[in-house]
Order: C-alpha cells, then structure tokens, then sequence
C-alpha cells in the first residue's frame, strides 16, 4: 500500500476539503482517466484497492497510473476511552480529494475494457467518479 | 496543410470576470481573438459547436476563419480554459494569422503500423510521452499530424524526433536536444502479477513456518515514541 517514507509530524488535523482541484483535472498520462466528482478522502487500502480491481480486469494488457497519493496520517483513539489524554495513535493513510480531481489513469486498452476497469475501480473508492476520455475522433 | 474551418462567433462588449460569467449566463463562451498588433476582439462562441471541435484530434492545429462583424479574421486556437469537474469549455484564446508569420503550433502525435512491432505484439505498451509536438512554422505548412512509425520496435526502444521526417520549412521548437516521443515499455500489470505472485509464495511460506507472524500486515503510520 502507498505510504510516505518519512514525515515532517506524526499527526495531522482532520482539515477540510473545499473547492475544485486546481491541478491534475486534464489527462497527462494514458489515454483514459477516472475523475472525481465530490470531495472526500480516499484511504491507502482503498487506492490499492481500486488498483488491484483495474489490473486484474485488464490482465496483461495496458499502463497504469495513480495520480493520488495518501499523504494525510489519520489517527484513532482506541474503543472505550475517555475524553482528554491527547490524540489518538496515527491508524491509516488518507489521501484528500478534490472534485475534478484525476486520480488514476490507464493507456493501452480499448475504451470499453477500460470504461468497466474504472466501474470496477469506482466501486472501492468513497467518492463519485466520472469516465474520461482524450480528446480524439475514435472517442 | 491542414483544412482552414469556420466558427460562428459574435461580438460581446466589456471586459473582465463579470462580463465573461454574464456571456455564459447567455448560455455562451466567452472568448478574445489578439495578435498582430491590433486591439483584441472580444467574442461569443456556441458551446456545442465549440465542443465538437475541441473532440477532434488536432483542434490546436487547425486555422480556423471567424466572421467578427463585417470582417473575417483567419486565427489558431491557442487556449481554452475547460471547467475542472464537468470539462465543458469556459473560455477560447484565438490568435491572429498573418500570411508571412512564423508561428509555433502544437500538432497531434499519429502512431502507425503497431501490429507491425514485436514488442506490442509480446504485450508492450506503448507508453506515449508526447500527445503533440510543438512546431515551428509557417501557417501554410501546418501539418495535420506527425505519423510516427512503430514497425519493429521492441520492448525498451523509444522513438526520438531526430526519427522522424519532418515536412520542409517545418522545425520542431525544442532544438537543443533529441527528445523522446514515445517508448515501448512493459505492462505495469505484466509487472505487478509477477510481484504479487512472488509476495504471496513469499508469505505462504511466511505462514507456513511461523503462523503467528503477520506477514500481510498494513504500513501503518508510525506509532509516537513517548
């Protein structure tokens, strides 16, 4: 699972997510892309996950890539704990999301085994996703 | 030289964000048409028409004619500014042609002949760096795209632009070195099967020998040393 090798702090805020994401919203890689719709916050296991359901639709053929990195540590305080004595242990990876957001690509399939790669991928991620495609005539 | 097309526009009047955001209130794209040491020609576009055309492969290497009044300016597109969730264009840049200026336009990458090389047959991909080509020429040489021929390429080749033959009085615009258009790499799948085959035997074994340690155990973040 992606994970950063060092970080500055252990622990970060919950934060927010507003607005639309002001890069990575155009294909830069392969020739189809999926892209978020809403905002939210994509964890490691869930990018592995989405990974894991595109390769194995495509099987040998075409590229991938992941345009989302889970920087964002998020921690949990342990079950039955009361209130006070600091934050909890940092528990899992999160990636922020913005709408508009391009968060894999592929290249190297034709467009309908790539359409239901991303179906597939789009059902492990908590936000919604929207097919794209370069701009050429065959599309 | 690629085919000069034609795009119905009007004229706006008033610059600035509000008079842009009242033109798509219209239900239409704003737009500037600027060069040749003229004033700018503010525009409206059809965002169907505008649309259909962006989908074609070599929108920015098309010369197009627009009918701004009286006159008919022939322009290339050099921007548009697409929304970042729905892609639907919010504004277009046109610029002014003259017959005798040298311009730089980006032309559309075509690639040929790929059942004719080994290395996409063996399940290669062709990993494309460049979409399009940055040019330098006249605006009657435009070529309508650069065909690029993949016949015997292996896994592991690239095609550089010293490759390909260029039309005459056509230059590419980065001189100073052989860049990479395109290479012949293997399948991140092809890759990522044999890893994971590999780390599952690696695990089983794991397992096998000592079934209290979990091999398969998430990267969490590290715990705070107190």
């Amino acid at each position: 699972m992606l994970a950063p090798k060092k970080t500055k702090f252990r622990r970060a805020h919950k934060g927010r997510i507003h607005g639309l994401s002001r890069s990575a919203t155009s294909l830069n890689f392969g020739s189809f892309g999926l892209k978020a719709t809403e905002p939210g916050r994509v964890t490691a296991r869930q990018i592995e996950s989405a990974r894991r359901a595109i390769t194995r639709h495509m099987k040998r053929l075409g590229r991938i890539w992941i345009r989302i990195f889970p920087d964002v540590p998020v921690s949990v305080k342990p079950a039955e704990v009361r209130m006070g004595g600091g934050k909890g242990s940092p528990e899992f990876w999160v990636a922020r999301v913005k709408p508009g957001r391009i968060m894999f690509e592929i290249d190297g399939v034709p467009v309908d085994l790539a359409k239901r790669a991303f179906e597939l991928a789009s059902a492990k991620l908590p936000v919604t996703t929207r097919f794209i495609a370069r701009f050429s005539e065959e599309n | 030289m690629s085919e000069v097309k034609s795009l119905k526009v009007e004229t706006r009047s008033g610059t600035g964000t509000g008079a842009a955001r009242a033109v798509r209130r219209s239900g239409k794209v704003p737009g500037v048409v600027y060069g040749n040491n003229l004033d700018n020609d503010l525009i409206a576009l059809d965002p169907g028409e505008l649309r259909r055309n962006l989908q074609k492969t070599g929108f920015f290497a098309t010369l197009f004619d627009l009918k701004i009044g009286s006159k008919t300016v022939r322009v290339l597109p050099k921007d548009v500014q697409l929304h970042p969730v729905s892609d639907l264009p919010l504004h277009a840049d046109f610029m002014r042609i003259s017959k005798d200026s040298k311009i730089h336009v980006n032309v559309p990458v075509q690639f040929t002949n790929e059942p004719l090389s080994p290395g996409l047959k063996r399940g290669g991909v062709l990993n494309v760096v460049r979409h399009q080509i940055e040019l330098i020429c006249s605006p009657e040489n435009i070529p309508n795209v650069i065909v690029v021929d993949l016949s015997g390429l292996e896994i592991g080749d690239s095609v550089h632009i010293s490759k390909i033959n260029l039309p005459a009085n056509v230059v590419p615009a980065i001189a100073d070195r052989d860049f990479t258009i395109a290479t012949i790499a293997a399948p991140t799948a092809m890759k990522g099967d044999e890893e994971k085959e590999q780390a599952a035997a690696q695990a089983t074994a794991g397992d096998a020998a000592a079934p209290a340690a979990d091999a398969a155990a998430p990267a969490k973040p590290t715990p705070e040393k107190k």
